[in-house]
C-alpha cells in the first residue's frame, strides 16, 4: 500500500480523504513511522483537523500503536468531532489502560451511543475489571441506551468471570427478546458463561438450541463439560463434533484431554495425545503436555509424569511443574516435592502458591520445622501470599469474603452458621486437617 | 377555581384510598399538599396496618398530626391499632402515652397489640395499670387480656382474670371468652389441657371450638389430636369437611392404651448389637460420644496469629458458603468463586458439608470446578 | 413453696425476668421523658436461655415450610420430613420450633427414638429454642427407652433454666414413666412438686401412682392416695380413671385376708354386680351407677375391666364390656379402645376360650379400633402355646392385611411352634421371611433353627442358613462347633473344612486349641486329620503373603519415587534446555476454567473492528 501511495504521489494525483483513511488503517497494523509521515502529509493538506474521518483514523492508528497521548493531541485538533471520533478515543484510552482518561472522555462526550458504552464496558472487561464493567452496564440500562450484541458479549464475559449466574440468566432472558438472539457468538458466550458458572446443564441447553454452530461452540461445550467434571459428556461431544464434520483444534484436544484426566482414562488420553499430532497434524503445545502430566499425576504415576516433563520439546513452565508438585501433595511424596521446589523457585521466584503448597505438605505430616523454613524463605525473598478470597452471588449482588472476614453486615449470622456447621462436621466424623494457608 | 382543584384532589385521594394505593395517596398529600379527611385517614390507617409497612404508617401518622383531626379519639385509636399491626409497639405506646384522654378501646387495642407482637407481659402490665387507675375493663378487654396471656405463656393468670371477670366485674363469659381461654392453652402448647378444658365447658362444644383445637393441634404438630378434632368438627358441621385429606398412617406406639404393660417380649428375640454390619455404626457412635475436639495447638505450632485465624474455620470459602446458606432457600445449589486453589482441609470439609446441608455446592477455584454433592466431589478428590 | 394460681403466675414472671437485665418496657413515669426518641430495647441477658418462637412466628415462608412438613408427616415420609427440617436450618427460612416439634412428635409416634434424639440434638445445637412440647416429647422418649435418670436430669434442666414452667402434661408423662420404670418413690415426690408449683391435683397422675402401688402390692398407699385426692377435690373424685386401681387394691387386700370367705359370699349372688368384695363393689357401683356423676373414659373403663377380669369376675367383665360397646359412639363418645379388646381377649384366653378370644379380637374393627403388633403377638403366643398353630397362622396372615408388621417375636414364636408341630420346612420359612424383612433375630433364635433342622436330618438346609447368617450375625464357638459336628456326622468333611476356613477368617471368634482338637477328632474318623494342619498353614501363608505384598507395594512406590527424582535431578531439564517455544511460555500447562473464553478471542476485538469499519465507511 505504501508503494502504491508513493506511485500515486509521483504521478501527481492528489490523495483525497478516502486514500488517507485507507492508508492509515493499514499503517496501524504495520508501519508507524510511515503512518507518521502520512500524518505529516495530511497535516499539510489540513485533512487531519478539518476532515473528521482522517482525524479519527489517525487517532485510531496512534492509539493502536500505544501512542495514546499523541492520539489525544490529534483528537483535540479535530475541529468537528463526530461520535466515531469520541468512541475511537475512548477505545484508545481503554486499549492503553488509561481507564480514568477513558471515563473522562466518555463523560465529556456530547451524546453517547451504544458503541460508546460498549467501548467503555468492553474496555473494563478487557482490563479484567469486571465488576466495574457490570456497574457501567447498569448505568447504560438506566440511561436507556439499547445494548447491541457486542455489548452483550462483553457483559457475558464479565458474568462468566465473576460467576454471577443470576445476572447471566437475566442477560439470557434479555437476549431472547432481541433480534440478535440467534447470533452464534452470543450463544457461544452464553455457553461459556453458563459453564464457567458451573451451570453446565444450561450451557448444554443453549448449545442444543443453536441453529448453527461453529468450532468455538463445540470447543466451549467440550471444555465446559470437562472442567465441570463431566468427562463422559465431554468425550461424547468431542466425538460428535467430528462426526458432524468439524475438525478439532488444539483447544478441542485440551478439553478432551482434561476430560480423560478427570475420568482417569490414562490410556485413552495418551492415544488422543498421539493421534492429535499423527492423525490431525496439530502441534502439541505446552498445555497439552500439561494435560498429560496431569493425567499421569492423577493416576498416581508420578514417575511417568516426570518423564513427560523431561522429554517434552519445550522448557516446562511453572504451571506444569506446579501441577506435578500438587500431585506430590496428593500422593504425599515430600522428597520429590522438595526437589521440584528448588527448580520452581528459579523458574518462578515470586510465585507464592508453590511455597504455600510445600508448607502445607510439611504441615500435613507434622514436619513443623520444614513448614517454618519455607515460611522463613518466603519472608527472606519478600514473597507475599496472595490473599485468598471467595465470592458468592445472591440476588445478583456479589458478596466477597476473605479469611476471617468480619466486615459483612450479617457477620453474626454467618459466624453462628459456621459454628453450627463445624460442630455438625465434627459430629459426622470430619477431622480438621493441618492446612496452614488458604490455598495450597 | 382553587376550591375546584381541591375538590378534585380530595376525590382523587378518596379513590386512591378505596383502591388501596397507599404509596400514591401519600405522594398526593406530600407533593400536592392535599389534606385528607377523617374517612381517608381511617382508610389509610387500616391499609397501612394491613400491609404491615411501618414506614408508610409513620408518614401517614405525620400527616395526621398536622391535620385538624389530630384530636379525634376514634382516629387516634386507629393509629394505635395501625402501629400494633406494623409490629411497632414502641410507636403505639408513644401515641398512647400522649393521649389526653383514652377510651376503653385505647386500652384494649394496646393490650391486643402487645399480645399480637409476642409481648404479652407488657400487655398484662398495662392491664394492671388500667386497674390501678380504677378503670373498668369491658368484655373486649378480657378478650385482649386472654390473648396477652396466651402470648406470655401465662396459663394460670388467664384463669385468675377469667374468675375476676365474673366475680369482680360481673361480666358473664360468652363463647368468645371460652375460646379465648382455649387459645391460651393452645398458644402455650398445652394441648392436652385444652382438650380437657373443652370436655369441661358448661355447654356442648360447637364446631367452632373443635375448629380452634384442630388449628392449635396443627400448629404444634399433633396429628392424632388434629384428626380427632377435625372429625368432631365435621360431625357437627359437615360443611367443614376437608376434601382429599391424606389419611394419617397408624402409630406404631400405643402403650398408653394397649393395657398390655410388660407383655412386650421382643427383647428375647432381637439383639441389635451383635450384627456385623453394626460395627461401623458403633464406631461412629463412639466417636460422636467422645465429642471430637480439634487440637488447635498443634495445628498452629510455629505459625503466627494471622495464620491462626485462618487455620481451621474461617477460610473465605467457608464464609461465602455460610452466607450463601442463610440467604437462599433450602436445597438450592450455591456457587462459590475462589481466586486460589481450594485447600485440602476445606475441600474435605465442604464435601461433608454438602451432605449435611443437603445442597449442591459448586466451587470454582482458579484451577477447576468442584461440584460437591452428597458428600462427594466431582473432582474425585484430586485437584 | 406456693400453691395458688397467683403464686404460679409470680413464678412464671420470675422465670421470664431472668431473660432480661432490665425490667420490661413500662410504665407510667415514662410520660415524663417524652422527648426521648425510642427507648433502647430491653437488654437480653446473654447467659439466659432463648425464648421459644411465639405462635405469630408461623407466617409467610415459615408457615409454608410448616405445612410442607406436616404433609410429609401425613405421608409418613419421616426421613424426608426430618431431613428437610435439618436442611431448612441451613437456609433463609429456619424452621420454627412448631415445625420441629411436629417432626419429633411424628418420630415418637413411630417409635423412632434415635432419629428423634438426633434431631433434638441438632436443633439444640442450631439454637432453635425448645418449648414445653419439645421438652415433653423428649421426656417421653427417654422414659420409653427406659432411661428414667436421663429424663430426670432433663427435668432438672427444665426447672432450672427454662423460661417457662412445666405443664400438667409434663407431670403426667414423668409420673407414668417413672412408675413404669420402677421409680415409684421419685414419682410420688414429683406429685408433691406438682402441687408446690400451684398445679391442680390431677386424677390421671394419681391413677398412675395408684396403679404403681397396686403393682407393688402396697395396698395402703393406694387407699392413702385415693383419700388424698378425694380430700383435695372436695370429697368426690369425678374422674373415673382412679377407680380401677382402687378395686384392684381391695381385691388384693381381700386376697391377703379372707379371700376364700369373700369368694364364698360372692357365689350365689345373682344380681349383676354382686359377689365382689363389698368395698370393691361399692366402689364399682359408685363409679358405674347409671346416674353417677363419675365420668368414665375408655381408659377408666379398661382399668375397671382389667380389675374384674383378672380377679375371677370375667362374667361381670363381659357384661361391662357389652355396656361399654353400647355406649361407644364415635367420634363423640369413645368408650372402648384397643386396650378394651386386649383385656377381653386375654380374659377369654385365661378361660381357655381361645376361639372367643379370636372372635372378639376380630370385631375390634367394628369399633374403629386397630390392633398393633404387640396385641397380635400376645394372642398368637396364647394360641401357639395351646396347640392352635393353624389359628395363630391365620392371625399372622391378618397382620399383613391390616398393615401391621410382624416383628422378631412374631416370627420366632411361629418358628419355634412349627418345629414343635414337626413342620421344619415352615419353621425355616418363617426364619427366612424374618431375615428377608430386614429384621434381626439373635444368635439364640438362629441356634434353635439349625438345631431343629439338624434334628430332622436337614443338614444341608442348616448349612445354607449358616452360610446366610455367618455374614451377618456374630457367631460364637459353640455355634461353629454345632454346624461342624452336624456336617461331620453326615459325612461331609469337605464342608467341615470349609467352615473351618470361614472361622479362620472370622476376626470375632478365636480358633483355639479346643476347637482344633474337636475338628481333628472329627476328621480323624476318615483319617483326614492332617488336612486341618494343612489348611491352617495355608491360611497363615496367605495372610503372610498379603501382608508382604502390601509392604512390597509401599516399598516399590517409595523406590520408584526415589528413582524418579534422582533421574530427574542431573538432567538437562531445568537448566540447559533452551525454550523451544518462547511464545507459549505464558500458556498454562494445564487447562483452566478460563480456557474456553480464550477461544472467543475473535469476538473480543469485534468492537474495535467495527469502529474501524465505521471509520472507513
Amino acid at each position: 500500500a505504501a508503494a502504491e501511495f508513493s506511485r500515486m504521489r509521483l504521478s501527481g494525483v492528489e490523495p483525497n480523504h478516502v486514500t488517507f483513511v485507507t492508508l492509515l488503517s493499514g499503517c496501524a497494523d504495520s508501519n508507524i513511522s510511515f503512518g507518521a509521515s502520512i500524518h505529516g502529509y495530511a497535516r499539510k493538506l489540513c485533512f487531519d483537523t478539518s476532515n473528521v474521518m482522517v482525524g479519527t483514523a489517525l487517532v485510531a492508528m496512534y492509539a493502536k500503536r500505544g501512542l495514546v497521548d499523541v492520539a489525544r493531541l490529534v483528537f483535540d485538533d479535530i475541529k468537528e468531532k463526530n461520535s466515531v471520533s469520541w468512541n475511537t478515543m475512548i477505545d484508545g484510552y481503554m486499549r492503553n489502560g488509561k481507564v480514568r482518561d477513558a471515563v473522562e472522555v466518555f463523560d465529556e462526550m456530547p451524546e453517547r451511543d451504544a458503541v460508546s458504552w460498549t467501548a467503555l464496558i468492553g474496555g473494563f472487561v478487557k482490563r479484567r475489571r469486571f465488576e466495574e464493567a457490570l456497574e457501567w452496564f447498569r448505568e447504560m440500562q438506566v440511561s436507556s441506551v439499547e445494548p447491541d450484541y457486542v455489548t452483550v458479549i462483553a457483559v457475558l464475559a464479565a458474568c462468566a468471570d465473576l460467576g454471577t449466574v443470576g445476572l447471566g440468566l437475566w442477560m439470557n432472558r434479555f437476549i431472547m427478546n432481541r433480534k440478535f438472539k440467534d447470533n452464534v457468538k452470543i450463544s457461544n458466550s452464553l455457553i461459556d458463561m453458563y459453564s464457567r458458572c458451573g451451570c453446565i446443564e444450561f450451557a448444554r441447553q443453549v448449545f442444543e438450541r443453536m441453529p448453527n454452530r461453529t468450532l468455538v461452540s463445540w470447543n466451549s461445550i467440550i471444555v465446559g463439560f470437562a472442567v465441570n467434571g463431566h468427562a463422559e459428556e465431554a468425550l461424547k461431544f468431542f466425538n460428535l463434533m467430528q462426526r458432524e464434520g468439524f475438525k478439532p483444534d488444539g483447544v478441542s484436544f485440551t478439553g478432551a484431554l482434561t476430560a480423560c484426566s478427570h475420568a482417569g482414562l490414562v490410556e485413552e488420553g495418551l492415544l488422543l495425545f498421539e493421534n492429535m499430532k499423527r492423525v490431525h497434524g496439530i502441534r502439541h503445545r505446552i498445555e497439552h503436555y500439561g494435560c498429560i502430566v496431569d493425567l499421569y499425576s492423577r493416576a498416581g504415576r508420578l514417575e511417568d509424569a516426570l518423564n513427560v516433563i523431561e522429554y517434552m520439546p519445550m522448557k516446562p513452565n511453572e504451571v506444569v511443574l506446579g501441577s506435578l508438585l500438587a500431585a506430590c501433595r496428593t500422593h504425599g511424596d515430600i522428597t520429590l516435592a522438595e526437589r521440584l521446589m528448588k527448580y520452581l523457585s528459579d523458574l518462578d521466584p515470586g510465585g507464592d502458591s508453590n511455597y504455600v503448597l510445600l508448607a502445607n505438605m510439611y504441615a500435613a505430616v507434622g514436619k513443623w520445622d520444614g513448614a517454618g523454613k519455607v515460611r522463613k524463605t518466603m519472608k527472606a525473598l519478600g514473597i507475599q501470599k496472595t490473599p485468598g478470597f471467595s465470592s458468592i452471588e445472591i440476588d445478583c449482588n456479589i458478596h466477597e469474603f476473605v479469611a476471617g472476614d468480619k466486615s459483612h453486615v450479617d457477620k453474626n449470622c454467618i459466624y453462628s452458621m459456621l459454628e453450627l456447621l463445624s460442630s455438625e462436621l465434627k459430629a459426622s466424623g470430619y477431622v480438621p486437617g493441618n492446612t496452614l494457608y488458604e490455598n495450597d | 377555581q382553587i376550591t375546584d382543584v381541591k375538590l378534585t384532589s380530595i376525590s382523587d385521594l378518596r379513590t386512591l384510598c378505596r383502591e388501596g394505593k397507599v404509596k400514591e395517596a401519600i405522594e398526593l398529600m406530600d407533593k400536592e399538599g392535599v389534606k385528607a379527611d377523617a374517612d381517608c385517614f381511617c382508610a389509610l390507617f387500616e391499609l397501612c396496618g394491613k400491609l404491615k409497612s411501618l414506614e408508610n404508617a409513620k408518614r401517614v401518622h405525620d400527616f395526621f398530626l398536622q391535620s385538624t383531626w389530630r384530636g379525634d379519639l376514634q382516629l387516634i385509636n386507629k393509629v394505635i391499632e395501625m402501629h400494633g399491626k406494623c409490629a411497632s409497639m414502641t410507636d403505639a405506646r408513644r401515641v398512647f402515652d400522649h393521649m389526653a384522654d383514652r377510651s376503653i378501646d385505647s386500652w384494649n387495642l394496646m393490650i391486643n397489640g402487645y399480645a399480637d407482637n409476642g409481648l404479652g407481659d407488657d400487655g398484662l402490665q398495662l392491664f394492671e395499670q388500667m386497674r390501678e387507675q380504677g378503670l373498668k375493663p369491658d368484655s373486649r378487654t378480657f378478650l385482649a387480656l386472654f390473648s396477652a396471656c396466651g402470648s406470655a405463656d401465662a396459663v394460670e393468670e388467664a384463669f385468675i382474670h377469667f374468675d375476676s371477670m365474673k366475680t369482680e366485674y360481673g361480666i358473664s363469659p360468652e363463647l368468645e371468652h371460652y375460646l379465648g381461654i382455649l387459645g391460651v392453652f393452645g398458644m402455650c402448647g398445652h394441648l392436652n389441657e385444652a382438650e380437657e378444658y373443652i370436655a369441661k365447658l358448661p355447654f356442648e362444644p360447637t364446631a367452632v371450638v373443635w375448629d380452634a383445637l384442630r388449628d392449635y393441634a396443627r400448629i404444634h404438630g399433633d396429628v392424632d389430636r388434629e384428626d380427632r378434632a377435625e372429625e368432631l368438627m365435621v360431625s357437627l358441621d359437615p360443611s367443614k369437611a376437608v376434601s382429599n385429606k391424606i389419611p394419617t398412617p397408624p402409630p406404631k406406639k400405643r402403650t398408653a392404651i394397649s393395657m398390655l404393660d410388660g407383655k412386650n417380649r421382643i427383647i428375647e428375640y432381637i439383639n441389635p448389637t451383635l450384627y456385623k454390619d453394626d460395627e461401623k455404626l458403633k464406631a461412629l457412635a463412639a466417636m460422636k460420644d467422645s465429642g471430637y475436639v480439634p487440637d488447635t495447638r498443634y495445628v498452629l505450632h510455629d505459625i503466627d496469629q494471622e495464620a491462626k485465624e485462618q487455620a481451621l474455620l474461617y477460610h473465605s470459602e467457608r464464609l461465602a458458603i455460610a452466607y450463601g446458606l442463610i440467604s437462599t432457600p433450602a436445597r438450592t445449589p450455591l456457587r462459590i468463586i475462589k481466586n486460589l486453589r481450594v485447600c485440602g482441609d476445606c475441600h474435605n470439609a465442604i464435601k461433608i458439608m454438602s451432605k449435611i446441608v443437603g445442597r449442591e455446592l459448586i466451587v470454582r477455584d482458579n484451577k477447576r470446578f468442584h461440584h460437591f454433592k452428597d458428600g462427594k466431589c466431582s473432582c474425585g478428590d484430586y485437584w | 413453696s406456693f400453691a395458688t394460681p397467683e403464686d404460679a403466675a409470680a413464678e412464671r414472671r420470675r422465670r421470664k425476668r431472668r431473660l432480661r437485665i432490665e425490667p420490661p418496657l413500662s410504665s407510667l413515669h415514662r410520660n415524663q421523658q417524652q422527648q426521648q426518641q425510642s427507648p433502647p430495647p430491653p437488654q437480653r441477658n446473654p447467659n439466659a436461655p432463648k425464648l421459644p418462637d411465639h405462635v405469630s412466628a408461623l407466617t409467610g415462608n415459615r408457615l409454608n415450610l410448616h405445612n410442607k412438613i406436616l404433609t410429609l408427616i401425613r405421608e409418613n415420609d419421616l426421613e424426608e420430613a426430618a431431613l428437610y427440617t435439618r436442611h431448612s436450618i441451613y437456609s433463609n427460612c429456619r424452621p420454627t420450633i412448631f415445625t420441629v416439634n411436629s417432626v419429633l412428635n411424628a418420630l415418637l409416634r413411630q417409635s423412632k427414638y434415635s432419629d428423634l434424639l438426633s434431631l433434638h440434638r441438632f436443633i439444640t445445637q442450631a439454637g432453635v429454642a425448645p418449648n414445653i412440647i419439645t421438652h415433653n416429647l423428649v421426656f417421653q422418649t427417654y422414659l420409653d427407652c427406659r432411661k428414667p435418670d436421663t429424663a430426670m436430669e432433663h427435668y432438672k434442666q427444665l426447672i432450672n433454666d427454662a423460661p417457662f414452667s412445666p405443664s400438667p402434661t409434663t407431670y403426667r408423662i414423668l409420673v407414668k414413666g417413672l412408675v413404669d420404670n420402677n421409680r415409684l418413690e421419685r414419682a410420688l415426690e414429683l406429685k408433691e412438686e406438682m402441687s408446690e408449683k400451684g398445679l391442680a391435683p390431677d386424677p390421671t397422675v394419681y391413677h398412675y401412682l395408684m396403679a404403681g402401688c397396686v403393682r407393688n402390692s402396697d395396698v395402703d398407699k393406694v387407699f392413702d392416695l385415693y383419700e388424698e385426692l378425694k380430700g383435695k377435690l372436695g370429697g368426690f373424685v369425678e374422674d373415673g380413671v382412679v377407680y380401677g386401681s382402687l378395686m384392684k387394691a381391695y381385691f388384693l387386700k381381700g386376697m391377703e385376708k379372707e379371700a376364700m370367705e369373700i369368694f364364698e359370699e360372692a357365689v350365689g349372688a345373682g344380681y349383676f354386680l354382686k359377689g365382689i368384695k363389698k368395698e370393691s363393689m361399692e366402689t364399682f357401683e359408685e363409679a358405674l351407677a347409671e346416674n353417677s356423676s363419675v365420668k368414665m373414659s375408655a381408659v377408666a373403663y379398661n382399668s375397671v375391666l382389667d380389675a374384674l377380669s383378672k380377679n375371677g369376675k370375667f362374667d361381670e367383665a363381659l357384661k361391662l364390656f357389652d355396656r361399654m360397646k353400647k355406649e361407644h359412639n364415635p367420634p363423640r363418645r369413645l368408650a372402648v379402645n384397643l386396650g378394651t379388646f386386649n383385656v377381653i381377649a386375654e380374659g377369654y384366653c385365661a378361660q381357655g376360650r381361645f376361639r372367643d378370644a379370636i372372635e372378639v379380637f376380630r370385631t375390634m374393627g367394628d369399633y374403629r379400633c386397630s390392633p398393633d403388633t404387640l396385641s397380635f403377638n400376645v394372642l398368637i403366643e396364647q394360641l401357639c402355646n395351646n396347640g392352635m398353630l393353624g389359628e395363630a397362622e391365620a392371625l399372622y396372615g391378618e397382620m399383613g392385611e391390616k398393615g401391621v408388621n410382624p416383628d422378631e417375636f412374631t416370627f420366632g414364636l411361629l418358628m419355634d411352634t412349627c418345629f414343635k408341630e414337626n413342620r421344619p420346612d415352615d419353621a425355616a420359612g418363617y426364619f427366612r421371611k424374618m431375615v428377608d424383612s430386614k429384621l434381626r433375630p439373635n444368635l439364640a433364635v438362629y441356634n434353635r433353627l439349625v438345631d431343629g433342622l439338624v434334628k430332622v436330618g436337614k443338614v444341608d438346609e442348616a448349612k445354607s442358613f449358616f452360610d446366610l447368617m455367618v455374614k451377618k450375625l456374630k457367631m460364637d464357638v459353640p455355634s461353629y462347633k454345632f454346624i461342624m459336628k452336624a456336617l461331620s456326622e453326615s459325612g461331609k468333611l469337605d464342608e467341615v473344612l470349609n467352615v473351618v476356613d470361614t472361622m479362620l477368617d472370622d476376626d470375632g471368634v478365636e480358633f483355639n486349641e479346643e476347637v482344633q482338637e474337636f475338628v481333628k477328632g472329627e476328621l480323624r474318623k476318615e483319617g483326614r486329620e492332617d488336612e486341618l494342619a494343612k489348611l491352617i498353614e495355608e491360611k497363615e501363608r496367605q495372610k503372610a503373603e498379603a501382608k508382604a505384598k502390601e509392604a512390597e507395594a509401599a516399598e516399590a512406590a517409595k523406590r520408584s519415587a526415589r528413582a524418579a527424582v534422582s533421574s530427574l535431578l542431573p538432567s538437562k531439564l531445568f537448566g540447559s534446555k533452551e525454550s523451544t517455544e518462547s511464545g507459549s511460555a505464558e500458556a498454562n500447562g494445564s487447562p483452566t476454567v478460563g480456557e474456553a473464553s480464550s477461544t472467543e478471542s475473535s469476538s473480543s476485538d469485534s468492537d474495535a473492528e467495527r469502529i474501524k469499519d465505521e471509520t472507513s465507511a
